[in-house]
């Protein structure tokens, strides 16, 4: 093991009881000094190197260690400085701010100092997870405290990071794969877990400021089991730290220190592994255009209707290889074969067609419902292909020899439309009777479904687009209105909160992404190309989300809650969606190899998917609201 | 003891073998069979499984999909059988909620989709292996999921794409594509 710098401390002999002579002072002095910038004085004159301004900070985690250290009895004390001294990884002590989170991420290693708890064998992965959270709360709550010890955190990057890679033992960096075990300190065989990355990652932002208490609390639960690998999580940590910081450094547009603080996120990334190290690449390279390329421009990569062939690749990745489109397909699927019970003919109005892959399973599902098929209409509307024109035209062709070998009277229309907003109610007449609802004697009128995953978001980037198109589908009169979302709020606050909102939703979506693909490796081996592009596809909509500005950004996406709110202005009524639709969606997520972590819930008539306890897209069904000016075909309908 | 019949692949029902002292065995129907063994002239009739082909595909019927499979393999009366799209759904009947009666209706459609050997292979198979032989998937997210594959299957020829993915997240292994 290393021994660095022991001489860098004067006074000779251990440097433990130094640093406890050391900790009174600090305590003294610094209890309110609220100097800013440069080291401070006194402790330079004593080889410590401290910020002034983070001195508070650091006599708090003084604190902190002083506790840990003096709740062990006498006869622990040397097993303490034993361990301490011979064992371990020693790190520079007159960066002390450094120097204290190091030892205190070491105390709470080793199962010795701490009396409370006795040493026991590393337990299985997940009890160690809500003790990740209850870590990382500790440590994002203290820089969080106050927008000035946020800032200073990081401004102490530039040189922690150094110091980090200098003291660190040279550890090979972890497998990507969750739960890979590592022995982090030599010593009496002290395997302990790496944190899965989703782990890492759950980290909750608490705008409460921290108490002492809550820290010990966090350093009593901690205790109970062993820890976690330090290098990276702290890297970890300190790269999320980063990230936010380079996103108010671009708020405040103060350009160069946004520039620092991304080559230092350039070599935490490196330290990382797994989703974290992904989601933080796209994170940095979207903050990367945002600052090079401040004018907004046709930026490359970052609107999904630029190289529509790419984005419907990526597409069809994302859809085979995680549930989240097939749970979208499926609830709204039997939101609308329940909304057409009994109906002889039915239009379904499809918003975002693509490869039409929601399709057969309801013409399946209409072709087996007692009382027999429906005569089915089907208009999908699809961005222009430059590529490939003609695509459009070909998915209704491939359904429609679907349709017939099932039986089941099927027409269909394309429409290619730039924009949603372009639409207008004439055009999803039936093109044979000239009349949405057929006005026949004989003939019943058509029920018709609207259906949209994922296209309404991008509306609202033009003001008053959504508010057209919904008046269009309200004049067609709709049996049931379907909806899917995006379930987060990607539109709102400042730049730094849309930020901050992002990195938590696409962490959780690149963590979930990684389950299943470690789920399908042990399978097959597609697992893993699979993933690489379902990644893309959502580095794409955060490149969107983070660097792209005004009619640009069209991944606005908004929670269920603000959705609620606009159909309802729009004049839409909620319809609640079965539990037929429940079961199917959990026995779909059932089937999902490393599917635990999904969850599928209900919430106020509206289903949600999510991953582990954050929901992450939620379906809803609509129908046009009764109202008694309006109009009465309408008013008959509902 | 096997009786051998020269052209072997329709087998008639109801051949009985006839053993008869100091004489070939002969194959005859049941009735000439125990008029004969009335009459004294036979040790022993027995019925040959390979030579009826219904009896063994009601046997067969009642195996779980991975016996059925390996059944096919013995020969080629039993791999003939074992192809039937009624044992296969007897087969797919019990992996389903409701069981055969409620899949009886969707004959046509799964015909349509690709058959219930497919059905099982793809879908029901799978889910099985996944969720333990006790659950049951119910028939319309099933007959969703194989739909969806039979539309993926059409959408690849043209573009001369590998196998759909779509249903990759069911597989436990590396399935021979011995369609």
């Amino acid at each position: 093991m290393k021994r660095e710098h022991q001489d860098a401390v004067d006074g000779g002999g251990s440097w433990h009881p130094e640093a406890a002579a050391m900790e009174d002072e600090k305590g003294k002095g610094t209890m309110g000094a609220e100097e800013d910038g440069g080291d401070d004085e006194l402790l330079a004159a004593l080889g410590y190197k401290v910020r002034s301004s983070e001195m508070a900070d650091v006599a708090q985690k003084l604190e902190q260690l002083e506790k840990a250290m003096g709740s062990s009895t006498a006869a622990n004390d040397d097993a303490l400085v034993s361990h301490l001294a011979s064992d371990t990884v020693h790190y520079n002590p007159s960066d002390i701010a450094t120097w204290v989170d190091n030892i205190l991420w070491e105390l709470n290693a080793s199962p010795t100092p701490l009396a409370p708890r006795p040493p026991s064998p590393p337990p299985p992965p997940p009890p160690a997870v809500p003790l990740q959270n209850h870590h990382h709360q500790r440590h994002f709550d203290l820089p969080l405290a106050g927008p000035e010890q946020s800032t200073i955190t990081t401004v102490d990057l530039p040189t922690a990071p150094r110091r980090l890679a200098d003291n660190y033992d040279p550890k090979p960096l972890p497998a990507p794969h969750a739960a890979a075990g590592r022995i982090v300190y030599g010593s009496d065989a002290q395997s302990v877990v790496a944190p899965s990355p989703r782990d890492r990652k759950r980290m909750k932002v608490c705008s409460s400021p921290p108490s002492s208490s809550s820290t010990t609390d966090a350093a009593k639960s901690d205790k109970a089991l062993p820890v976690v690998v330090v290098d990276t999580q702290e890297a970890g940590i300190r790269l999320v730290h980063a990230l936010m910081a380079c996103a108010e450094a671009v708020q405040q547009e103060s350009l160069k220190a946004a520039d620092a603080l991304m080559k230092q996120i350039t070599v935490l990334n490196t330290s990382q592994g797994g989703a974290m190290r992904k989601v933080a690449g796209y994170f940095a390279e979207a903050l990367t255009r945002r600052i090079y390329r401040p004018q907004p421009h046709r930026g490359v990569g970052c609107s999904s209707r630029d190289s529509a062939a790419l984005d419907n690749i990526l597409h069809q990745h994302f859809y085979e290889s995680s549930p989240y489109l097939k749970f979208a397909h499926f609830t709204a699927n039997q939101a609308i074969l329940e909304a057409f019970a009994g109906c002889r003919r039915v239009h379904v109005v499809d918003f975002g067609m693509r490869q039409g892959l929601q399709w057969p399973a309801l013409l399946q599902a209409l072709a087996l419902r007692p009382g027999g098929p429906p005569a089915f209409r089907l208009t999908g509307i699809g961005p222009p292909q430059p590529a490939h024109s003609g695509a459009l035209q070909e998915v209704g062709w491939k359904l429609a020899q679907l349709a017939g070998t099932i039986r089941i009277d099927f027409r269909y229309r394309g429409l290619v439309a730039a924009s949603l907003a372009d639409l207008e109610p004439h055009m999803l007449l039936d093109p044979n009777t000239g009349d949405y609802s057929d006005g026949g004697e004989d003939e019943e009128p058509e029920a018709v479904a609207v259906n949209s995953v994922f296209e309404l978001h991008g509306l609202l980037a033009r003001p008053g687009a959504l508010e057209k198109v919904l008046g269009t589908v309200r004049a067609v009169q709709p049996r049931i209105v379907t909806v899917v979302e995006q379930e987060a709020n990607h539109n709102g606050g400042t730049f730094v909160e849309r930020f901050t909102e992002a990195l938590h939703y696409y962490s959780t979506m690149f963590d979930s992404l990684e389950g299943g693909a470690l789920a399908a490796d042990a399978a097959c081996g597609g697992g893993r190309r699979d993933q690489g592009l379902s990644e893309a596809y959502l580095g794409r909509q955060i490149c969107n989300v983070v660097s792209c500005e005004g009619v640009e950004r069209t991944e606005r996406h908004e929670a269920l809650a603000q959705w609620r709110a606009r159909m309802g202005r729009a004049g839409f009524d909620p319809v609640a969606i079965g539990s037929n639709a429940f079961k199917q969606a959990s026995m779909l997520l059932a089937l999902f190899a490393g599917g635990d972590g999904y969850r599928v819930e209900e919430k106020e008539g509206c289903l949600t998917l999510g991953w582990h306890t954050r929901p992450l897209i939620a379906t809803s069904a609509w129908r046009v609201a009764a109202s008694a000016g309006g109009d009465p075909i309408a008013a008959a309908a509902a | 003891m096997l009786s051998h019949s020269p052209t072997e692949h329709r087998v008639p029902s109801s051949i009985y073998t006839v053993v008869q002292p100091q004489q070939p065995t002969m194959a005859m129907d049941l009735s000439s069979a125990y008029e004969q063994q009335q009459e004294g002239r036979v040790e022993e009739v027995f019925a040959v499984i390979n030579d009826n082909g219904d009896l063994l595909a009601e046997v067969l019927g009642r195996l779980d999909g991975r016996s059925l499979a390996a059944a096919g393999c013995v020969c080629r009366v039993w791999a003939g059988v074992s192809r039937r799209e009624s044992v296969w759904e007897a087969v797919c009947g019990r992996h389903v909620e409701g069981g055969a009666a409620a899949g009886a209706g969707a004959r046509p459609v799964v015909a349509a989709l690709g058959g219930y050997r497919r059905l099982y292979r793809l879908c029901l198979g799978p889910a099985a292996d996944r969720l333990g032989a006790a659950a049951r998937l119910s028939l319309s997210l099933s007959l969703s999921l194989f739909s969806i594959d039979c539309y993926e299957r059409r959408l690849g020829r043209e573009r001369g794409h590998p196998r759909p993915a779509s249903l990759l997240f069911l597989d436990h292994y590396n399935p021979v594509d011995v369609s």
